[in-house]
């Protein structure tokens, strides 16, 4: 296999990867949105529906990071360390809006 | 935070589909109208709008993307790199955005709805750049089959700092106003930096999943995120956009282009007028 062949191939296996976890993440969180929305509607909100509705959110949200981790982690077996550092910073850069989404959670 | 009710969560869906579906249309994320309709004409606060828009974002990045993925039409290596820039600059617009008063905000979202119909009007008709498939794409280039010429093409960035640049901008604007940022992104890459359309407007809708992650994180910790509205916008941008790729004609897409930036002008309008007083 060339140089080339190898990397066509590994690109390949990181594209089938993510398409996976985009797919698995639009799924759990379509799925709880869907059911806690028709919920909330026909029995009023709190309880189940608000959780389901919560976990569809946050699942949604962390769909890109998970996302951004498999790469990291495909990256890293490839020996790729340049793309595995900047995917790196992506991840902190991600975690920092977390962390300031605490910052400001704590100040109401 | 407005009061949830069903009739509201109706209204909401229906103005996401209706988005989503001009937003496939027209190669958008739809944010661009979905936030005007929230804030100028149902009177959400600016930051509960920018943040259910900036949810329906992401679900249209992921599921663009899956069904994309493994064509090589994403050009991933590229997409990481200026993702960089644009979670960065998502970060920084998130944060200022719990600083800055709702008629900033409002005015700002006012000039780039200005931007965008401009952009929309100059590229009425719009050209690939292809190059000779034989040619080596580098590292951050890319190579893919293009259905319409029937063969494989491949391309080379150039200017990278450019590319760079436009991306931290349209990652500081989306979490500011609550829109994908590719209306930025897209021509710049597509025009200076030598990718193709399509491979731009991929590789730009992979990367606004992360960007409007970085602000969505934001405005939901500050509790701006209301999860039954966010919920019915996102159902509703989802049947949108899949009816609008499955349904669209692009290559009829001028008039509709037209009359968007027409509605865009008017936004605009509006945005200042509030943004003004």
């Amino acid at each position: 296999m060339t140089r080339d062949e190898g990397r066509l191939a590994s690109a390949q296996r990181l594209e089938r990867a993510i398409g996976a976890v985009l797919r698995a993440g639009v799924t759990i969180s379509s799925l709880c949105l869907i059911v806690g929305l028709v919920w909330a509607i026909a029995a009023g909100n709190g309880g189940v529906p608000s959780l389901l509705l919560q976990i569809g959110i946050v699942v949604l949200l962390g769909t890109p990071a998970a996302r951004v981790v498999v790469s990291i982690a495909e990256y890293v077996v490839e020996g790729d360390w340049r793309f595995a550092v900047l995917t790196g910073i992506v991840l902190l850069e991600l975690l920092a809006s977390a962390v300031a989404a605490l910052v400001f959670n704590r100040r109401l | 935070m407005p009061l949830v009710t069903p009739a509201l969560a109706a209204i909401i869906f229906t103005a996401g589909a209706v988005s989503g579906t001009l937003g496939a249309l027209l190669g958008l994320g739809g944010g661009v109208f979905l936030v005007p309709f929230l804030n100028l004409v149902l009177g959400f606060p600016f930051g509960v709008a920018a943040a259910i828009s900036l949810t329906t974002v992401i679900a249209t990045s992921s599921t663009v993307s899956a069904g994309r993925a493994g064509r090589q039409l994403i050009n991933m290596r590229l997409g990481m790199l200026l993702e960089v820039a644009t979670a960065g600059g998502s970060f920084l617009g998130g944060i200022t955005a719990q600083l800055i008063a709702q008629s900033v905000l409002q005015r700002l979202f006012g000039i780039v709805a200005v931007v965008v119909a401009i952009i929309m009007l100059t590229r009425l008709r719009r050209r690939n750049v292809i190059l000779d498939p034989a040619a080596d794409p580098g590292i951050l280039g890319g190579r893919y089959y293009e259905d319409e010429s029937g063969a494989t093409v491949s391309y080379r960035v150039r200017r990278l700092p450019l590319a760079l640049g436009a991306s931290f901008i349209a990652g500081n604007v989306s979490s500011l106003l609550g829109i994908g940022g590719g209306i930025i992104k897209v021509p710049v890459l597509n025009a200076w930096c030598g990718i193709p359309l399509r491979a731009a407007a991929a590789t730009s809708a992979f990367m606004i999943g992360v960007t409007a992650t970085a602000g969505a994180i934001i405005y939901y910790g500050h509790g701006q995120l209301e999860p039954t509205l966010a919920a019915a916008a996102v159902l509703g941008v989802q049947l949108g956009s899949w009816a609008g790729m499955r349904f669209g004609a692009t290559a009829s897409a001028k008039w509709l282009k037209i009359l968007m930036a027409a509605v865009l002008f008017v936004v605009s309008a509006m945005m200042f007028a509030r943004g003004g007083r």
